[in-house]
């Protein structure tokens, strides 16, 4: 900081002193580099993983829905578990890529892309679940509101059908944004890239892009566009999720907390799960200098912040429970600290509530293993947590001579499993063949971008190369 | 359902079956396939035939379908495709038969209801009524004769029994199952004349040889004593299940219930005492129940009666007598009720328990003025002089010991069923010739000699007495699907070495009879009995010589000892065996333990705890320990289930499980039984059970095994935990605030302060988001009231409801995964003393919410509402996302988490049997589709469309007119269902009752299902 000129400089966002040239190279290298064996075996398993997933999958629709643990008062179990996870997870893509943008967070460049690859990814994992889960996927497109002769629609008051829309315009926003982003950088790719095959495909993908006034001028309005379109979604789609259990009537579901419980949630989950895969993506591709530990610390916080806000709904939905004075809530809640399946709920509050409270220090917030573990510990508690609303809610309800324990079978558990192999099988597809930080707003954010760094009197050191 | 059905019984058949073709059709039996078509009957007579009676169309459709089908050439008379007929039998048990109504759809009978002209079923039935059906559709049954195991047939039968028993100075046993029809007993006579050297025992292995015995002790003659227990203010039952595990429980429940009908806060109720070891049915109904070991239960019965003998002339054998029981403080408040309600009280003992016992019980009822008020001795035309159960073990001595050349076992299972310590598989093979006819190749039949297959009573001619004497006729619905015979015809076969049919024997011998006509026999068959037929009444005194046996009794010294006894016990849903391969029965949860494809060993908590067993069940525990029980020279292992309320020290277990030889349900069940360990289902207890004792077992050891067993159960929790779903007051509690039920779920539901009155009886709806009437504006409405008070828990609505609609069995590893599909289930709870704790029970069927919460969360409209009131499911519609099921309260919903139909009807061999037992008016439900309760839609559909016809435009059906299948089958009537917009329908003032009330009115569901409050009448005296 300089006292002389008068002016305030930022800390340079990103370390290592990079001019724009070091950046594309730092980053478009990577997919012309030759395959690492690592990634070949790291994909054998994901492929062998999402085989298990095909195979449970094939197994469930000729068997039928009873393969899985479900009985007569618990008929959701962890299908719609996985699905809400996975969905959450989905979320932090979003929130990265379009609210923060729209605040103008210049760090979400360091990880923007890559998060929005995993939102997809994770989209497509849940979204299995919903249709895989119903007895007869064969008649699925009910749901749809196609015209027929029986002038038979569906049920718009359902929240399922609200889920129905809810995902699969969150799906194709998502798909939408995140390919607009990438194309400046396909654009560079094509540029880059030997290969006949690879720069013809790049190229297609690239629509043309020229890199000139026009091209950036239409990138930008856009891709501002879909952020304000996707900002929206962030919010709808887990708003609507919670509806399938904050409009039933069912205690421990009935309850108006948790739109923003689930949002505040998803974006938790998510942001842990970027952290997880950032996290091991920086180091085997050296991407230190972008995905840097100021990154790393900003998402601490919002895991921290949102951590509390889930753990505020935690405490009153218990609060309610007792002011409402309705017996059956009093005990659902009850239930669930101290009831059959305490277990889940105390593993749900160690790891949502009270682990990420280690973020407070910024001795742990900057540590990368503990960023790591908290990470992971998240992603666990962020499970148990729509364990425990779905199932114990649904074993212990109204009618005690109703009520029935749930546990998986060997198929729940295979097709969770599974889900990894698809997940990591696009992911890593992604990792190979595209830019896995997006080169162009990367650039956006360097000190090179800004007037001000000219009229300190630097220069584009890299100019020339460029 | 009767007459608005069109209801047209058999009545023609007199006539029928003097027509030659249709004797040349019957001899014949029917064409197995088309191929005899070919030679020699052409088509055109094959039509003829086909067109040519009734008969036909009573008989023709319901064979094993021949391989073309073919039109009739003329339409018989009342057949009309797709309308059911229905046809009046009865169901021989033991030694009386209950009125049947039985349903036929095309020829083949598809439901079974009581008889409403019958006075002992007066329209009602139990489990083993219902479950019948699939009895006769039960595909293992035996279906041809063999000789020493092989193939053979009625023929060489025939042969050889006129051979054989041309020798007519063989020494000759016939050990048959009880039966009261008067033919079979004709026959009996003509059997024990025509052979020099024969003898005769009946076998039953839960008799009631020993209350006869008692009686004739008391009173000097074997009489029957049946209880009005509609007259009774005072009933005391001494481990009398009379509501389940005793003999004519449906008439038992009907006047039951009738004495504690509550119309308003005027009517008074009678009052239950239970004394038993045991949780059984009866016991969780009474208004005051004690646990007493059965060792001691004749002890305190001699105690009541001293303590009666005081101020009760007549039983002066007993006064002075003093024992442990003197001081107890029920002997004083039992006695009191007793006296004050003389002439007007019942006082019963189990049939198991000794003929001191029941000579007791007899004086007793005696000396209060009870006979020819609430008890009547009836005399038995059938009741042998002696003892039954003392001359099967002599007479099994004697097969030991080479006394016969021949047996003949006509029905019954006594390899299974024989007291163990007469070793009846060794005597059976010390004796020659071995005949044994029975339905299924069991445990008896695989060591015969012969083995005749058995006909169904569905598909055989027959007769019999009712429990009260209502002389009836068996007709049957069906030619025999299996070729079998029936008892008569086995029987005139040995005796007389020809075939002669069960019809032409059995109206032979009616016509025989004084007063026998052919309009008397036609009458018959249509209504189902001789109307005004009964046992005659004897008026009863006390025999000289009942005070010095009584004398005897009460001189031997009882012993009090703490070891451990084993009460072996029929099972309510098996009884003895068997109805083992019923997997409807199989499939039922037991009424207490609910518990279905097992037998366990009951105990008290603190036995468990002596014998070491692990505390508690926990909330989603399925295996649980087992203990190895050792009684005699039998050790059985067998799961240790703790029943709150059970006599500490004894342990109950239920006979009829463990069956080696009983079909392919209880053997290698092919749906989805799956894991269980062992080769039968349950253990058997039967090894158990000596002639020493066969009510209870001492000198038993128990342990613990470690060992455990994974056990099925439809209900995990048992406490209420103090909602309000079932609703009670005690009879002063009642009178003196009728209200209560209605205002403790209102303010339950936080809705009313406690002043305020339910929204319904003030008609003012809560405030409402979507609409505000209460009903659509459309006639008729239906609605259904259960009336807790007369609800008894037996089980019987469960299978009435998945005969009538197509329910799957889906297996024990289904059921103890909880998926047990029962459209209408009972639910039990325990409240109160952990050791001493009341039950109560509540079916549960689907509410028909106005505003249904599964309705709302469909995302393909497959279920919505109907005009008329009711939550319909479109199975078609159906995708399965199984929210409508999440979100049902009370969790009604049932999900084919598999193709259960598929398992259960196209599963193995010959599936085509047990499909004939569906409904065709009830869709079979694919896999993953949502079904539940539909309030008999198709009843409702029949019933409207019968209405319409008749008045050409109203489709609101009188009332009575649709009965659901649940209601129709109650004994207790405790389910009224009709149309709610008249005001005058029986269900319209049920729900006036001030003691209806709503489960979860606060979720503002309005279901169309209320209750009416549970009303128990407890003695001030005892605490």
């Amino acid at each position: 900081m300089s006292q002389t000129t008068g002016q305030v400089t930022e800390q340079p966002l990103f370390d290592g002193n990079h001019s724009f040239g070091s950046i594309t190279r730092l980053i478009s290298d990577i997919p012309q580099q030759e395959t690492p064996k690592w990634w070949y075996i790291a994909f054998g398993i994901s492929n062998l993983l999402m085989g298990l997933l095909i195979a449970m999958l094939v197994y469930l629709i000729w068997e039928g829905t009873g393969v899985w643990g479900l009985n007569n008062p618990v008929g959701w179990g962890w299908a719609i578990v996985n699905f809400v996870w996975w969905v959450g997870i989905g979320h932090a893509g979003t929130l990265i890529s379009a609210i923060l943008f729209l605040f103008r967070q210049g760090w979400r460049t360091a990880i923007n892309r890559f998060a929005e690859a995993m939102t997809i990814f994770a989209v497509m994992c849940a979204g299995i679940f919903p249709a895989v889960h119903v007895g007869r996927i064969w008649v699925i497109y009910y749901v749809f509101p196609l015209p027929n002769s029986m002038q038979m629609w569906p049920n718009f008051s359902s929240p399922l059908l609200w889920d129905v829309f809810a995902v699969g315009t969150y799906f194709t926003v998502s798909t939408l944004f995140w390919f607009v982003g990438l194309v400046p950088d396909l654009a560079t790719m094509r540029d880059k890239v030997k290969g006949k095959l690879a720069k013809s495909l790049y190229g297609f993908f690239a629509l043309g892009w020229t890199g000139g006034n026009r091209s950036w001028q239409n990138y930008e309005k856009a891709y501002m566009l879909l952020a304000g379109l996707a900002t929206p979604l962030v919010l709808s789609v887990h708003t609507i999720v919670s509806f399938d259990f904050a409009v039933s009537v069912i205690p421990g579901w009935h309850t108006t907390i948790f739109p923003p419980y689930f949002v505040a949630g998803a974006i938790f989950s998510g942001f842990a799960m970027v952290m997880t895969l950032m996290l091991i993506a920086r180091k085997i591709y050296g991407l230190e200098d972008i995905m840097n530990i100021k990154v790393i610390e900003k998402m601490n916080i919002i895991i921290l912040v949102t951590g509390w806000m889930v753990g505020f709904a935690y405490i009153m939905e218990f609060f309610i429970a007792w002011y409402s004075g309705v017996e059956y809530e009093k005990f659902a809640f009850i239930n669930r600290a101290f009831g059959p399946y305490a277990w889940a709920y105390w593993i749900m509050m160690t790891c949502n509530v009270i682990t990420p409270n280690f973020f407070w220090f910024k001795r742990f917030r900057t540590s990368i293993t503990m960023s790591f573990i908290l990470s992971i510990i998240v992603n666990i508690g962020m499970w148990f947590e729509r364990f425990v609303i779905t199932v114990t809610s649904l074993a212990q309800d109204f009618v005690p001579a109703a009520w029935g324990y749930y546990s998986p079978t060997w198929v729940d558990i295979l097709t969770y499993v599974g889900t990894f192999g698809l997940f990591f099988t696009f992911f890593l597809l992604f990792l190979r063949f595209l830019p896995m930080v997006a080169i162009a707003e990367v650039k956006m954010e360097l000190p090179q971008a800004k007037v001000e760094y000219y009229a300190n009197g630097n220069s584009d050191k890299d100019s020339a190369n460029n | 359902m009767g007459k608005e059905h069109q209801s047209t019984y058999w009545r023609s058949l007199n006539q029928l079956a003097n027509n030659d073709e249709y004797k040349k059709f019957v001899e014949r039996e029917f064409p197995e396939n088309a191929t005899e078509l070919t030679d020699g009957l052409s088509r055109r007579n094959f039509l003829t035939i086909m067109g040519a009676s009734v008969a036909l169309a009573g008989l023709t459709a319901c064979r094993k379908p021949v391989v073309k089908i073919l039109p009739h050439s003329r339409q018989p008379e009342f057949m009309v495709p797709g309308i059911p007929m229905h046809y009046a039998t009865v169901m021989p048990f033991k030694d009386y038969v209950s009125g049947l109504l039985v349903t036929n759809n095309e020829g083949r009978p598809t439901k079974i209801e009581g008889n409403d002209l019958h006075p002992e079923s007066d329209g009602a039935t139990n489990s083993f009524h219902q479950a019948a059906l699939l009895d006769l559709y039960d595909r293992d049954r035996s279906r041809y004769v063999r000789r020493n195991g092989e193939k053979s047939d009625w023929n060489a039968f025939l042969e050889f029994a006129s051979d054989h028993f041309s020798n007519r100075t063989q020494r000759l046993l016939f050990i048959s199952e009880a039966n009261s029809s008067p033919t079979y007993q004709s026959l009996k006579s003509k059997a024990l004349s025509a052979f020099a050297n024969a003898e005769w025992v009946t076998y039953e292995p839960f008799s009631d040889e020993n209350v006869l015995t008692g009686v004739s002790r008391a009173f000097g003659q074997k009489l029957r004593p049946v209880n009005h227990f509609d007259k009774a203010k005072v009933v005391v039952s001494l481990d009398a299940d009379f509501m389940s595990q005793e003999d004519n429980n449906v008439q038992n429940v009907k006047r039951y219930a009738k004495s504690r009908k509550l119309n308003g806060t005027d009517s008074d109720m009678s009052r239950l005492y239970v004394v038993e070891a045991n949780y059984s049915l009866t016991g969780s109904n009474a208004d005051h129940r004690l646990q007493l070991k059965p060792s001691k239960v004749a002890p305190f019965l001699y105690a009541l009666a001293a303590e009666l003998s005081a101020s009760v002339s007549g039983l002066n054998a007993f006064s002075g007598y003093r024992n442990e029981f003197s001081q107890h403080s029920w002997v004083a408040a039992l006695a009191e009720d007793l006296r004050t309600n003389a002439g007007k009280s019942i006082l019963t003992a189990g049939s198991d328990y000794s003929p001191e016992v029941h000579a007791a019980v007899a004086a007793i009822n005696k000396a209060l003025g009870n006979d020819g008020e609430t008890i009547e001795y009836l005399e038995l035309p059938h009741a042998d002089s002696e003892n039954q159960t003392e001359k099967f073990a002599n007479a099994v001595r004697g097969m030991q010991n080479g006394d016969y050349d021949t047996v003949v076992m006509v029905g019954t299972n006594p390899a299974y069923t024989a007291y163990a310590d007469l070793n009846f598989n060794s005597a059976l093979s010390n004796v020659a010739t071995t005949i044994h006819l029975s339905t299924h190749v069991d445990e008896t039949s695989q060591n015969a000699t012969w083995h005749i297959n058995r006909a169904h009573f569905l598909e055989a001619w027959g007769d019999g007495f009712s429990y009260e004497g209502s002389l009836s006729a068996i007709q049957p619905m069906i030619a025999p699907l299996f070729d079998g015979k029936s008892e008569i015809e086995f029987l005139n076969a040995i005796i007389e070495g020809e075939d002669v049919s069960g019809h032409e024997l059995v109206r032979n011998f009616w016509l025989s009879q004084p007063g026998g006509s052919d309009a008397q026999w036609q009458t018959a068959l249509h209504d189902g009995l001789v109307k005004g037929t009964r046992f005659s009444s004897r008026s009863v005194s006390i025999v000289p010589g009942f005070a010095p046996f009584i004398q005897e009794a009460l001189s031997t010294p009882v012993q009090t000892t703490d070891d451990i006894e084993l009460i072996i016990k029929p099972d309510p849903k098996l009884y003895d065996g068997r109805f083992a391969n019923n997997p409807w029965l199989q499939e039922l949860p037991d009424p207490i333990s609910k518990i279905t494809w097992d037998n366990v060993a009951l105990m008290s908590a603190n036995t468990a705890q002596k014998l070491g067993l692990a505390d508690a069940r926990r909330f989603g525990q399925f295996e649980h320990q087992t203990v190895s029980i050792t009684a005699g020279n039998h050790t059985f292992e067998i799961v240790a289930w703790v029943l709150p309320g059970h006599a500490d020290d004894t342990i109950t277990v239920y006979a009829g499980y463990g069956r080696t030889k009983a079909g392919r349900v209880v053997n290698s069940y092919e749906g989805r039984v799956g894991n269980i360990s062992q080769e039968t289902v349950g253990v058997d207890v039967f090894k158990a059970r000596t002639t020493v004792n066969p009510l209870f077992t001492e000198n038993v050891s128990v342990s613990s095994t470690g060992n455990t067993y994974e056990v099925a159960t439809t209900q995990d929790h048992h406490s209420m935990e103090g909602r309000p779903f079932i609703l009670e007051a005690s009879l002063a509690e009642f009178k003196e605030n009728p209200n209560f039920a209605p205002q403790i779920a209102g303010v339950y539901s936080g809705q009313l302060d406690e002043t305020e009155e339910s929204w319904y009886t003030t008609g003012a709806a809560p405030i409402n988001l979507h609409n505000t009437r209460t009903f659509p504006e459309r006639e008729p409405q239906w609605g259904m009231t259960i009336d807790l008070n007369s609800c008894i828990g037996c089980g019987v609505c469960s299978i009435a409801c998945q005969a009538e609609n197509n329910i799957p069995v889906v297996g024990k590893r289904e059921v103890r995964r909880g998926r047990e599909m029962h459209w209408i289930r009972t639910d039990r709870y325990f409240s109160g003393d952990d050791a001493n704790p009341t039950v109560a029970h509540q079916p549960v069927p689907c509410m028909h919410c106005e505003q249904a919460p599964c309705e709302q969360v469909c995302p393909v409209a497959a279920t919505t509402h109907s005009d008329d009131g009711l939550n319909q499911m479109t199975y078609n519609r159906c995708i399965g996302t199984r929210y409508c099921a999440n979100n049902c309260p009370f969790k009604v919903r049932r999900f084919n988490f598999f193709n259960y139909p598929k398992e259960f009807l196209t599963t193995g061999e010959d599936t085509e049997v047990i499909q004939m037992a569906m409904n065709p008016d009830v869709t079979i439900r694919f896999r993953g589709v949502m079904e539940k309760c539909t309030y008999c839609v198709q009843r409702i559909s029949r019933a409207k469309i019968n209405t319409r016809n008749k008045t050409g435009n109203s489709v609101k059906p009188p009332d009575g007119a649709v009965k659901t299948a649940c209601q129709q089958a109650c004994p207790a009537d405790a389910i009224e269902f009709g149309d709610l917009t008249d005001e005058n329908s029986r269900v319209s003032v049920a729900k006036r009752d001030s003691r209806n009330y709503f489960l979860l009115e606060y979720l503002n569901i309005r279901p169309r299902t209320s209750y009416l409050a549970k009303v128990r009448n407890p003695n001030p005296n005892i605490a």
